[in-house]
């Protein structure tokens, strides 16, 4: 396997959130507000403790209030210096993709070339009828989107015409990104078509792994690979990213309580909204060790882990979704801090010694 | 009176006239706003076009960086076309900002000065009126309650959806900005909505007669109270000197004025006229400190107005002379305007 580098890092290490709304002590929501405010200042000190990456997600419901990654990436972009803006994802189906790429644009102008964009079909369905868009569409929605972004993406005039936006007929789209163009990445949950997709357009790929056995997105990865280069696609942007969940605590037992009770809020969430099974105390212990998909543990236990699935997915960015189902603002902060000045130096390390 | 600015991210030249980067021009101005914050102005507006000259597309982008890198300063748009947008994205964008910078973020909706919108979103300019009646009341209700059911003929309806985050006021601040019809000022008085007017020339005084109209409206529509307020939005420079300010606006001015006259069938740019509508009652608040204090209060004797807000920065101003010219407006325009206004009062 190719050995993936960066400038400053073997392993760029991250964050993702959906923007998540605290719990009074009676388990009532508190105010989105709040969350969106929350999610800025964790941002801002990912910057500080020296963490590359920070993606933003869109949802629209009052758990998760993120529904503008454009504005909180824009946001971010004015009050950090080093960090890496990304959306995680941009629901690009239901949005318009130039309006997208003006948002991030604009970011990235303020930034100094530092956003990119993640597009994805989004994990829940909730923009479809908020934006007045059909599920019978998904398919054609997400490939004619995605070949308008990467249209006006890639030159400052665009010229595009397909069934489910109106046309463009030459006009032009500003403002324009610092280095020409913005970083796009495809986002997906780990389906085969999307990883040949990814690598027939020769994009770099990002991974959701919310679960079951992370080693096992390897074969993805490949396909992902294989792809692109019968594509003849290579060099830099044939890349793969991975997010999931995790969340570090000085000690393994604490970061598994930290991140038990938002974990079983989210999952009860779901088991409402998507029939996923009722939330389980012993499946979830048994999630947040090897070989398995939550990244909860001390910084020695995370560090391990990454530099494991590094050895199968051959990912150079790994980033966490930690601020779910009410998860204390404190706990949060506090392993953003532990991620940026405890994992990353072990992961540099473990990398550097293979 | 608060003071302020606005701007459409105005793109640098070249030597040669040629123009510098939209990159830079965004830049540009959110260094701007920042510096904005620090001198002390009220508000600063950031308006959507979609052109190299003027490439601040992403009002809400553009505010919710400003969001994240100041302290003080409301922060809104001047204005969002949302004939050509939608009303639930334009306030998410701004209800996300407004909780990152603390409840200072307030959104004027328009229909916009120029039409390159229309075509870019792939909308009709025979739907003009339709679409922003329809479109500002769904922003109005938007912006009024977090469970929206909503039905119209310009957008997909919405049916009992959550629409978040929530501002951290309750509400946005919502104005209406009209470059000063009559109809505008009935819809603002009728809607009980703030309005605020560009005037970009004539005789400013004479919007009073608008204003009177937007008053008296709002009274027999049965709305009182602190939204039933005007703002004034101008072209305005100021520089150490008038002469100084004079000869700074003008080449920028000028080029506005030739690039105008291109698109919009305006005449050549006419020195004349120029220096007329920079004097007393012109419309340019171009001058000196004293010049420019006097001339916004006299204004207010007139409209009453509570915001005065300029653009500085048209055709390549040099960036420079923008800051400066912000940081003359907080530091030397408004404590004149304030005393000059007590002296009234």
């Amino acid at each position: 396997m190719m050995m993936h580098t960066t400038n400053s890092a073997l392993m760029e290490l991250g964050v993702y959130s959906f923007g998540d709304t605290q719990r009074n002590a009676d388990g009532t929501l508190r105010s989105t507000t709040e969350a969106i405010a929350n999610l800025h200042e964790a941002i801002v000190l990912a910057d500080t403790v020296g963490l590359e990456y920070f993606g933003v997600g869109e949802h629209h419901t009052l758990d998760m209030p993120a529904s503008s990654p454009g504005a909180q990436i824009a946001a971010a972009a004015g009050a950090t210096t080093d960090i890496r803006l990304g959306s995680s994802v941009t629901v690009l189906s239901t949005d318009d993709p130039v309006r997208v790429f003006q948002q991030f644009a604009t970011a990235d102008a303020i930034s100094g070339g530092r956003v990119e964009i993640t597009a994805g079909r989004g994990s829940s369905v909730e923009s479809y009828p908020l934006f007045g868009y059909e599920l019978s569409d998904y398919d054609q929605l997400y490939a004619e989107k995605l070949d308008l972004l990467m249209t006006v993406n890639s030159s400052e005039r665009t010229t595009w015409f397909g069934t489910v936006r109106a046309g463009i007929d030459d006009r032009v789209i500003v403002p324009r990104p610092v280095k020409g163009s913005l970083p796009i990445w495809l986002g997906t949950g780990g389906s085969a078509p999307s990883s040949v997709r990814a690598g027939r357009l020769g994009l770099p790929v990002s991974y959701g792994i919310i679960g079951g056995i992370p080693s096992r997105f390897g074969r993805l990865a490949d396909l992902y690979r294989a792809t692109a280069q019968q594509s003849g696609h290579r060099g830099p942007d044939i890349k793969v990213s991975a997010g999931t969940f995790g969340l570090v605590a000085p000690s393994k037992q604490e970061a598994v309580e930290r991140f038990y009770p938002g974990w079983r809020n989210l999952q009860l969430l779901m088991t409402e909204r998507r029939h996923w099974p009722n939330p389980d105390r012993a499946r979830y212990e048994e999630q947040t060790h090897a070989p398995f998909a939550y990244y909860v543990g001390d910084p020695d236990d995370v560090a391990g882990r990454v530099v494991d699935l590094y050895r199968h997915l051959g990912h150079m960015r790994h980033f966490f979704q930690m601020d779910i189902g009410g998860l204390p603002h404190e706990h949060f902060l506090e392993a953003i801090t532990l991620l940026g000045t405890e994992v990353r130096p072990r992961v540099q390390k473990l990398l550097r010694s293979k | 009176m608060e003071l302020g600015a606005y701007s459409f991210g105005d793109t640098q030249l070249n030597p040669d006239g040629s123009l510098r980067s939209t990159a830079e021009a965004v830049k540009n101005l959110f260094d701007a706003i920042v510096h904005a914050d620090s001198t002390g102005l009220d508000y600063f507006a950031v308006g959507e076009h979609h052109t190299l000259e003027m490439p601040a597309s992403s009002p809400g982008a553009m505010i919710a960086a400003a969001a994240g890198a100041t302290k003080q300063i409301r922060l809104g748009s001047g204005v969002s076309v949302i004939s050509t947008d939608d009303p639930v994205r334009i306030f998410q964008q701004f209800a996300t900002a407004d909780a990152v910078s603390g409840g200072r973020v307030e959104i004027t909706a328009g229909r916009g000065s120029s039409v390159e919108s229309y075509p870019l979103f792939g909308y009709n300019l025979r739907d003009y009126e339709q679409l922003f009646e329809e479109k500002l009341e769904l922003l109005m209700r938007v912006n009024e309650h977090e469970q929206v059911t909503w039905s119209g003929t310009t957008r997909a309806a919405l049916k009992d959806l959550t629409v978040v985050p929530r501002p951290v006021n309750g509400s946005l601040p919502l104005w209406v900005g009209t470059g000063g019809s009559a109809p505008s000022s009935v819809r603002a008085g009728r809607l009980g909505l703030p309005i605020s007017y560009g005037i970009l020339g004539g005789a400013p005084h004479r919007f009073s007669a608008l204003s009177d109209l937007y008053r008296r409206t709002a009274q027999q529509a049965g709305h009182t109270g602190p939204n039933i307020k005007v703002s004034v939005a101008a072209l305005g420079l100021v520089a150490p000197t008038k002469d100084e300010a004079l000869e700074r606006f003008y080449p920028g001015w000028r080029n506005m004025h030739t690039q105008m006259g291109k698109l919009r069938g305006w005449p050549a740019p006419d020195d004349n006229a120029y220096l007329a509508q920079a004097h007393a009652p012109g419309a340019y608040y171009v001058g000196d400190p004293d010049d420019v204090a006097q001339r916004i209060v006299q204004l207010h004797g007139h409209m009453g107005h509570v915001r005065h807000f300029l653009q500085m920065d048209i055709g390549g101003l040099p960036q420079e002379h923008f800051l400066e010219s912000l940081e003359l407006l907080a530091t030397e325009v408004k404590p004149r305007v304030e005393r000059l206004l007590a002296i009234e009062g």
